[in-house]
């Protein structure tokens, strides 16, 4: 019959409502690497859920046959005892247990009574490395012993062990060196020999043209097309990844920019929990009076860090120099940074951004309560003023300034936060993600917020991954990948493709390019 | 007692709510004090029935004030402590210390009391601060850093004292302890707490109107003022039908307005909330978390010092057992009255409250000469009870 190993028809998934598949197919033989592209928010990952059982049959519309048989299972072990096994971007493997008992976690061998056989766990372990060209690895060893993407080899074979006939990789490379993602890549091509499928999932499409054999794009929710990578070169997949209009919902106001206010100059961080790997890498960059500056690239290409640092947030170890109109600065804590002149939205509301237990004017007044004060005492009758004032300068839909910050809507908490570091009243403001679980209402307020603060002669550095927004607010673009600086642009005729492009463009093969024409 | 009714009509602002509107949540939080005062009605209705009035008597209340007043310092740096986020698990033996070292002081050095207290609270402030700096920069987790000091704290105790009894103390100390207000004094202080509640309303209904915020109906104002002063006037008359107010439930009730003020109008109240509430968001937002949590340890320790020398006073000596397991009692009662385990809510009228919830069963029991072990037993299941219907309480106000 048919020859797939995997089909999935038709998968169409809403949450409350909003469409988040809306028919997708994707079919896979065995043996076969299909790569799964699409802009973050695709639902790349949400088909990869219902095809795991994270949503579990009947929470979605459509059909998956396995070998010929429908699938529907109810949870993830049905579908691993099927041989589908997902590995996440985050690994889930114990840290202080040993990489044998991280390969055979939940599937124990024992003697009887229950007592484990560690000598036949090794010997299994063993010979799996071996099998995966990482035969110095001392099984015996705590995981955290080894680096990313050796411990990424270890959820590879803990994934073998679960007998694994369809491996999926959701951005396994996104905390690998490059020499780890080598290794891993070469492994992927030996599984694949082995009749092991594969897909993978990654926003770096030289990893994907080197080994996937056909490639399926999704974009919103909806199954572009579904190609042999033989036909397809890098160009046209970011094409296809895009193919998207901007519509006017960006209320673009000519403002004077000026002077350069900050330069930033050789920022690195160092990822906190493997030091050896850089997070940025070398990444300068300058800021003028009133101007936006977009950082556009994919997720983890390193823009929050670098943008967490200017603020002295970043947690890892790093190093920088920073001059504001010229004269060095430290801005190695908020405090300072803040005094400074320098404010940021973070990118995680509910964790950075807001306090929970506070209401609305109090989230807003938490910077600058001093401003409020005598001898320490709050003067609450000014401080309800400048709140009120506030709630309506931005338009926060809420019934009192005391009701509680988490009763609003996602658009009203992030207007909260940005009145809150609006209250220090910076010369620059960071803004990391300043939409993300927005409405649209409330994007298009944020955005003629952001007009207006330009105008008035503040700097603006927005972090955003949705390059239709990057490319509707923005008078300058940075591009990142990798943690490298890949590509400054004015924001003039600029198109989506020319910056996914560069996004995904490493500088060595643009240097590269540049030989061979020179 | 003072504490419930007085904070609504001087604050109007229980600290995690902000001051003015009567959201759901106030009147929640609002009931949880009344289910709390209930809560002792019925324990001391049951006791004065038990004891055929015994338990209810100006001389047992006053005595029962006094019992309450050491665990109910230490309750108000507590609850300043927990409501950031922390714990300290050390100041039933710093309590123990620094009683010690100022029965030495007293006994041995013969030192005037006004140096005596200066010298035990300033040592009392440093090992707070010391331990501050431990959990706040060094990032020792507070209850380990709480539990080292239990021990070492106990240490320095036994060797201070050589493990003896140090006494006899002198008069001046121990009148800090068992002495009284004069009665006429007891009369004016109630007058004057009554004239600053009628103020307090009446500024606020002034500074509602001006910001054009709603204001509550007149009659409520004044049936709450004349609520207020019932109260005052009943506390002062029956503690006056005695001996007079002890001295260290007066202090007791200067504390529970210091502690109110930092924490509902004060700048250095709102971080403390704020660093309990989401410490990365706090720190996000320019403010110096550290410093916050140092400060709270110092209060912590200075409080313990108090704690310490009322202690002593009360015994009229310097005992090397002084404190232990002060640190529970402190603990159980900002949980019974209301203070969150995860940081971030709490009252510190509330904490007095649990405090005298705990002195109350302890002085109810004695009476009725409860074998100690059943009281342990029973001052155990009531925290675990108390606990339990406010995180059930709290789960439904969620749903």
């Amino acid at each position: 019959m048919s020859d797939f190993l995997l089909e999935m028809r038709n998968i169409r998934k809403s949450f409350s409502g909003v469409k988040a598949l809306d028919g997708i197919d994707l079919h896979i033989r065995a043996g076969e690497c299909v790569g799964l592209c699409g802009e973050n928010g695709a639902g790349k990952s949400t088909l990869m859920k219902v095809l795991s059982a994270v949503y579990p049959h009947g929470t979605w519309e459509g059909e998956i046959r396995w070998q010929g048989q429908p699938l529907q299972a109810q949870s993830i072990k049905e579908t691993e005892a099927a041989g589908i096994v997902i590995i996440h971007q985050e690994l889930m493997l114990v840290p202080e247990l040993s990489v044998t008992e991280n390969i055979f976690l939940g599937n124990e061998i024992t003697l009887p009574g229950g007592r484990l056989n560690y000598s036949a766990m090794h010997q299994q372990a063993q010979k799996m490395m071996a099998e995966l060209n990482m035969p110095d690895i001392n099984v015996a060893l705590p995981v955290h012993h080894y680096g990313g993407g050796q411990q990424q080899l270890v959820e590879i074979a803990k994934a073998l062990n679960k007998n694994a006939r369809l491996l999926i990789l959701d951005e396994p490379s996104s905390s690998l060196t490059t020499s780890e993602i080598r290794v891993l890549l070469d492994i992927i091509k030996g599984l694949k020999a082995k009749g092991v499928a594969c897909v993978y999932i990654s926003h770096k499409l030289d990893e994907v043209a080197e080994i996937c054999d056909t490639i399926t794009v999704i974009r919103d929710g909806v199954h572009v097309a579904t190609q042999p990578m033989a036909s397809l070169d890098v160009e046209r997949i970011i094409a296809m990844m895009v193919g998207r209009e901007i519509g006017d919902l960006y209320p673009r106001e000519p403002h004077d920019i000026g002077e350069v206010v900050l330069e930033a100059s050789h920022i690195t961080c160092f990822d906190p929990t493997n030091p050896a790997r850089r997070k940025v890498k070398d990444v300068s960059f300058n800021l003028r009076r009133g101007e936006i500056l977009g950082i556009a690239g994919l997720v983890g290409a390193g823009r929050t860090e670098l943008v967490s640092t200017l603020f002295g947030a970043y947690p890892g170890k790093y190093s920088c120099s920073v001059k504001l109109r010229g004269k060095p600065v430290d801005v190695s804590s908020p405090i300072k940074a803040i005094r400074h002149g320098i404010c940021m939205v973070p990118e995680d509301r509910k964790h950075h951004g807001i306090v929970p237990q506070f209401g609305v004017g109090w989230n807003m007044t938490l910077p600058v309560l001093d401003r409020y004060s005598h001898a320490g005492r709050i003067d609450k009758g000014e401080e309800l003023q400048s709140v009120m004032a506030e709630i309506g300068r931005l338009k926060i839909k809420t019934s009192s300034p005391h009701l509680p910050i988490t009763g609003l809507s996602g658009g009203n908490q992030q207007k909260v936060v940005l009145a809150k570091m609006l209250h220090p009243k910076p010369d620059i403001l960071i803004l990391d993600e300043p939409t993300r679980g927005v409405d649209v209402g409330a994007k298009f307020e944020i955005y003629k917020l952001m007009f207006e603060l330009a105008k008035s002669g503040i700097s603006i550095i927005m972090v955003s991954s949705e390059l239709p927004e990057v490319l509707g607010v923005s008078d300058r673009v940075l591009v990142m990948g990798e943690g490298e600086l890949r590509g400054e642009f004015n924001n003039q005729g600029l198109t989506q493709e020319q910056v996914l492009a560069a996004a995904l463009t490493p500088l060595a093969s643009v240097a590269a390019e540049h030989g061979v024409t020179v | 007692m003072t504490i419930a009714v007085e904070t609504p009509v001087a604050g109007q602002s229980s600290p995690p709510r902000g001051g003015g509107l009567p959201g759901v949540k106030q009147l929640f939080s609002q009931y949880k004090v009344l289910a709390l005062v209930i809560a002792i009605a019925v324990i001391w209705a049951f006791f004065a029935w038990k004891t055929e009035g015994g338990y209810l008597t100006p001389r047992n209340l006053s005595n029962l004030l006094r019992q309450m007043s050491v665990t109910g310092m230490l309750a108000c740096g507590m609850v300043f402590v927990i409501i950031a986020g922390e714990i300290d698990l050390s100041v039933g033996s710093l309590l123990g210390l620094l009683g010690g070292v100022a029965a030495v002081l007293d006994v041995t050095y013969h030192m005037p009391l006004a140096l005596n207290l200066a010298i035990v609270s300033g040592l009392g402030l440093l090992i707070g601060l010391f331990n501050g700096y431990w959990a706040a920069w060094l990032r020792v987790p507070s209850f380990i850093v709480g539990l080292a000091g239990m021990l070492a704290f106990r240490g320095v105790l036994l060797g201070v004292t050589g493990g003896m009894t140090i006494a006899p103390v002198s008069d001046q100390l121990v009148y800090l302890g068992q002495g009284y207000l004069p009665t006429l004094i007891g009369d004016l202080l109630g007058v004057v707490l009554f004239v600053i509640a009628g103020v307090l309303a009446w500024r606020t209904r002034i500074a509602n109107a001006r910001y054009g915020l709603p204001v509550v109906p007149l009659w409520r104002d004044v049936a709450r003022v004349v609520l207020a002063g019932v109260v005052i006037f009943g506390f002062v008359r029956t503690l006056n039908a005695y001996d007079g107010i002890p001295i260290p439930v007066l202090m007791l009730m200067v504390l529970l307005g210091v502690f109110t003020y930092i924490a509902t109008q004060t700048v250095f109240g709102r971080r403390i909330y704020a660093v309990g509430s989401n410490m990365e968001a706090t720190r996000l937002s320019g403010v110096n978390v550290r410093g916050v949590k140092l400060a709270i340890f110092g209060i912590m320790g200075l409080m313990c010092a108090l704690a310490g020398v009322v202690n002593t006073a009360r015994l009229a000596a310097g005992s090397p057992s002084a404190g232990s397991m002060g640190e529970l009692d402190a603990i159980a009662a900002c949980f019974i009255g209301g203070t969150s385990m995860r940081g971030g809510v709490g009252t510190v009228h509330g904490a007095l409250i649990g405090a005298l919830v705990m002195a109350s069963l302890d002085n109810g029991m004695s009476m009725l000469d409860v074998d100690s072990f059943w009281q342990m037993i029973v001052k155990g299941s009531i925290l675990l009870l108390a606990v339990w219907i406010d995180v059930m309480s709290r789960g439904t106000s969620r749903a």
